[in-house]
């Protein structure tokens, strides 16, 4: 095992409220994240004195990046909490979270700070979302928006139909793993889609974004934030929650070719983040007790149960349908809803999740003994991660 | 779906450094795409380095312009400028005959959005975007 080995932990988890088209900016969201993340570890805003998130605005295209409002970055964050003159550590890692939540883990194990605080702040971009009006399309635009190949949907969707041909599945299996994740959703109070519960019939019916994308493929973008804290493992065990320990990571620098062209390339990068991670804790899919796979998209479902090996290359489809993801099944999944019921978050509702149910915080949707959880994040390719929670520091 | 005022005009490819090659060539009616010519391999879109091994001896060739729908999608709900009069439109992602995986985007056209298959035959077509640029385009290829 060459992992991380539990030097760190998840200390705190908090949430803002989440909302769509919300008056407030989204910096007062961030606050909120980072007041209930501290809170929840115990600790005051005075305790933090590192910070890191993944500054990127939200959507694709040319939407605007006012401070504050669109993005919220490491400065902002120092002077909403009034740190300026105390943070000692900080990064801004474009990208995802895993990479930010590694970087943070790496600075408190180091002693380089104490606790950091680790948030992604989003919101619902202004007009239709991921609009794309430029005239002209460079570097990377230059080979799909002249063909109206601008809309992530519409780059993922490529590969739910490329699968649905390869290994004979239908919109109907989807629409047992929306359906039941729609189920999980209900159990999560702090969710976007709590208390609207969702059918086949309503799947089936929902209007085609990309075909074979309808609505319910796609995430629900939000206003909002989560924040984390991270300590070192030998000052985890003394504060208010139980700590969720770091055990495993992974991170890939596999290219995304072409910008999704080639849906393949999102299994083969997958598959090479998954042979990392699992060696990273010495532990394989057989030891995991909860799965929290990124679902920006429906698809990225199938990507991760057949890349991190929980089934064969082709199986996924059938291996929902057939109930072994449901909350009493033998790999519960997304338990929280995660991004496509919680809110669009950028897979910290998936870290989030997995920090929750290892530390037994889940509350109705607490699977019983969690002893390991998984987190991953991305479609698979560049900039994808995960993350393996134990509840003990030696995994 | 539309915007308000004048119809937006479609995004217009910006050559570059590395990729110019390829729109003259279009800009002519011919598909061209970069080759290793070091490891004897096809590169799209075009890079400064090949992928697999890592030398700068990149040419662009001609190819055939025949091709699979490797995969595709049906936009409804557009949100690229210029586009909102094509609805639904298809985004193919094109697999060349000339290697295993080597794919391109491009709208299939001259079928109906529920006529395209993956797997179905296609040949390269140009749709002119300006006085300079060109765009491949895929139709079905009759000969089965």
């Amino acid at each position: 095992m060459d992992g991380f080995s539990g030097r760190a932990a998840i200390v705190g988890v908090g949430y803002s409220k989440l909302e769509r088209r919300s008056p407030r900016p989204l910096a007062h969201f961030a606050r909120e994240a980072a007041e209930a993340a501290t809170a929840d570890a115990g600790l005051t805003i005075d305790d933090i004195d590192g910070l890191g998130t993944i500054p990127n605005i939200a959507a694709y295209g040319n939407t605007g990046d006012l401070e504050g409002i669109d993005i919220v970055t490491v400065p902002k964050m120092s002077q909403l909490l009034g740190r300026e003159h105390d943070i000692r550590w900080h990064v801004q890692t474009p990208g995802l979270c895993p990479d930010t939540i590694m970087a943070a883990a790496a600075a408190v194990a180091s002693g380089a700070c104490t606790y950091a605080l680790v948030w992604r702040a989003v919101n619902v971009p202004k007009g239709r979302y991921s609009d794309f009006s430029l005239a002209r399309a460079a570097g990377e635009h230059q080979f799909r928006a002249p063909y109206g190949f601008t809309m992530p949907a519409a780059w993922q969707s490529v590969a739910l139909r490329k699968y649905m041909h390869d290994h004979g599945s239908t919109r109907e299996d989807m629409a047992a793993f929306i359906v039941q994740n729609r189920e999980n959703t209900q159990l999560n109070p702090k969710a976007y889609w709590h208390g609207t519960p969702l059918t086949v019939e309503d799947y089936l019916d929902a209007p085609m974004v990309a075909d074979p994308f309808c609505l319910y493929d796609c995430d629900i973008p939000v206003d909002g934030c989560v924040a984390v804290v991270l300590a070192s493992a030998e000052r985890a065990r003394d504060l208010a929650q139980p700590p969720a320990y770091i055990t495993g990571h992974a991170q890939t620098t596999w290219p995304t070719r072409g910008g999704f062209t080639d849906s393949e390339n999102m299994w083969d990068g997958g598959t090479a983040m998954g042979k990392k991670l699992w060696a990273s804790a010495g532990l394989g899919p057989d030891d995991i007790d909860v799965a929290m796979l990124y679902d920006g998209f429906s698809i990225f479902l199938y990507v991760w149960l057949e890349a991190l090996g929980f089934v064969k290359r082709g199986e996924a489809a059938n291996y929902i349908a057939s109930g072994a993801t449901a909350l009493d099944g033998e790999l519960p999944l997304n338990t929280s809803g995660c991004s496509l019921g919680e809110g669009r978050l950028h897979g910290m509702a998936q870290i989030a999740e997995a920090v929750l149910q290892v530390t037994g915080r889940a509350g109705a949707r607490q699977i019983e003994g969690a002893a390991h959880t998984v987190a991953t994040v991305g479609a698979g390719s560049l900039a994808s991660g995960g993350l393996i929670f134990s509840r003990e520091a030696r995994a | 779906m539309s915007s308000e005022g004048a119809p937006a005009i479609k995004p217009v490819p910006v050559p570059d450094e590395v990729t110019a090659p390829f729109w003259e060539a279009a800009n002519r009616g011919v598909l061209a795409i970069q080759h290793c010519e070091a490891c004897d391999y096809y590169v799209h879109p075009p890079e400064a380095l090949c992928p697999r091994c890592q030398t700068p001896d990149l040419e662009f060739r001609e190819v055939s312009g025949k091709a699979r729908v490797y995969t595709h999608t049906v936009v409804r709900d557009n949100v690229t400028a210029g586009f909102a009069e094509d609805e639904p439109y298809v985004i193919g992602i094109i697999e060349l005959i000339e290697q295993e995986r080597l794919v391109l985007v491009a709208n299939v056209v001259n079928v109906g959005p529920e006529d395209v298959r993956i797997g179905m035959p296609l040949r390269v077509t140009f749709e002119r975007l300006t006085e300079d640029i060109a765009l491949p385009q895929f139709e079905p290829d009759g000969e089965d």
